[in-house]
């Protein structure tokens, strides 16, 4: 799975990605620096999540972060990167890695293939 | 923010100690001490504290006298209770009142430190959130029926106030020696705040039993009429005086629906893609999730949102007193239209 998102997580700036199910339960997430607490101990994602309505990307633009979401077949891939990497350039890994998104959502193994970190 | 810790005991030497055994903490919280609870009573009255920590067995007003104060009149200060003369009846009547912590003399001053600072760290667990409106953080609150207490500062006048909500109703209120139904009607008439989350309640007695658009409405319709009573007579002679100053100051604030298309106009021209731009409430909840989300991750203020919805036209969202909405056409040249915006 890290494979997957190899070419993204490689990109200069880029600190971490996290997928959600449509439901906002954690599917995968890995960060290239820890946090100070855990994504899943926070009840609110799933509402986070549901705010979106579907919307098919989003960026999130603070002022010392930002964030490129991407709805997929499974459910929404959040990147978190700095405020000075190409946004433009991320997209295009995304469009990269949903096919093979597409392809775990077929296969029946798919749940298992993705470890929680 | 360095928070402020009041700590009260009748022995100098171990109020002295305790304070130079928490210098090295002082970029978070600073300590005040109060010699017994009467001392300790007044120094709440004039500042904002964060936490208390007293001690049981003191001359004129006692540990137990100043816990019950305490949850009367600040039931959102966490009070830490130290004494040498533990006994599990003392511990139990000390939890009974609502103390979060309980510690037995002799202690080490670094253990204090820490249940101290885990104490200070609760108070905004639940996310922070700046520049934000009433309106907003009551949409959040609401939504997710939350059991909470919302501390708040006002950006116009730095006043502080406490909101208390359980399972999304609002339970109490308290600014300025106000509570109740009249400090919320103040707290909601602030048009900006700061808010941090702490995700509990302890007030368990309800004080506000009006809906909260009702309080609203109310907060608004006293504000008007506060507006009102407080407008000077201008007296005939200092009208050209006025008028003359105006000229000399900058010209006001606009609006920030023609500051947006303005920037917009003089950076990116006609080929911007704008169709429409307004500003709209709606929004308040999205933007208050995701200034959660970027708050959990450090990332700072939120500046704005841009989303592709899968329709014709893209939004872009940019947070403030209302939201503003941008809606662009598929011509928008979206990345150099972002950095534009965020600056």
């Amino acid at each position: 799975m890290k494979k997957l998102f190899n070419d993204i997580l490689n990109m200069e700036g880029v600190d971490g990605i996290i997928l959600f199910s449509f439901k906002g339960e954690l599917i995968y997430k890995l960060f290239l620096s820890p946090l100070p607490e855990e994504p899943e101990n926070k009840g609110w994602w799933g509402l986070f999540i549901r705010s979106l309505n579907g919307v098919r990307e989003a960026d999130l633009i603070f002022e010392k972060s930002k964030f490129y979401i991407r709805k997929t077949e499974i459910g929404y891939l959040i990147i978190l990167m700095g405020i000075f990497v190409p946004t433009a350039m991320v997209r295009l890994n995304c469009d990269m890695v949903l096919p093979a998104l597409k392809r775990m959502k077929i296969s029946k193994k798919g749940k298992s293939i993705f470890k929680k970190k | 923010m360095i928070k402020k810790v009041l700590i009260v005991d009748d022995d100098q030497e171990m109020l002295l100690s305790l304070k130079e055994g928490f210098e090295k903490y002082n970029a978070t919280f600073s300590v005040l001490m109060a010699g017994d609870g009467l001392v300790a009573t007044e120094k709440l009255k004039q500042e904002t504290i964060s936490l208390v920590i007293t001690d049981l067995r003191m001359p004129r007003m006692d540990g137990f006298a100043l816990l019950s104060e305490i949850m009367e009149q600040y039931p959102e200060i966490p009070v830490i209770i130290m004494t040498g003369y533990s006994t599990p009846e003392m511990e139990r009547l000390a939890q009974k009142g609502s103390a979060v912590g309980y510690v037995e003399k002799p202690f080490m001053i670094d253990d204090l430190a820490k249940q101290v600072l885990a104490t200070l760290r609760k108070e905004s667990e639940g996310g922070t959130l700046h520049s934000v409106s009433s309106g907003m953080f009551l949409q959040l609150i609401e939504m997710e029926q939350k059991t909470c207490t919302i501390r708040l500062l006002d950006k116009t006048s730095g006043k502080e106030g406490v909101l208390f909500f359980c399972d999304g109703e609002l339970f109490d209120a308290r600014t300025a020696g106000l509570k109740g139904e009249a400090a919320a009607y103040k707290i909601f008439s602030w048009d900006e705040v700061n808010l941090s989350i702490q995700n509990e309640c302890r007030q368990k007695e309800q004080k506000v039993h009006r809906d909260i658009n009702a309080i609203l409405l109310e907060a608004m319709r006293l504000k008007d009429e506060a507006g009102e009573a407080e407008e000077p007579e201008v007296v005939e002679e200092e009208i050209e005086e006025i008028e003359e100053l105006s000229e000399e100051l900058e010209p006001e604030t606009p609006d920030p629906l023609i500051r947006i298309q303005t920037k917009l106009k003089e950076e990116v021209g006609e080929r911007c893609g704008l169709e429409d731009i307004y500003q709209d409430n709606s929004w308040d909840g999205f933007m208050a999730q995701t200034s959660r989300m970027g708050a959990f991750f450090g990332a700072g203020k939120l500046k704005l949102i841009y989303l592709d919805r899968a329709e014709p036209n893209d939004l872009i969202l940019v947070p403030g007193y209302k939201t503003s909405v941008l809606l662009v056409n598929s011509k928008c040249p979206r990345d150099r239209i972002i950095t534009i915006l965020s600056e």
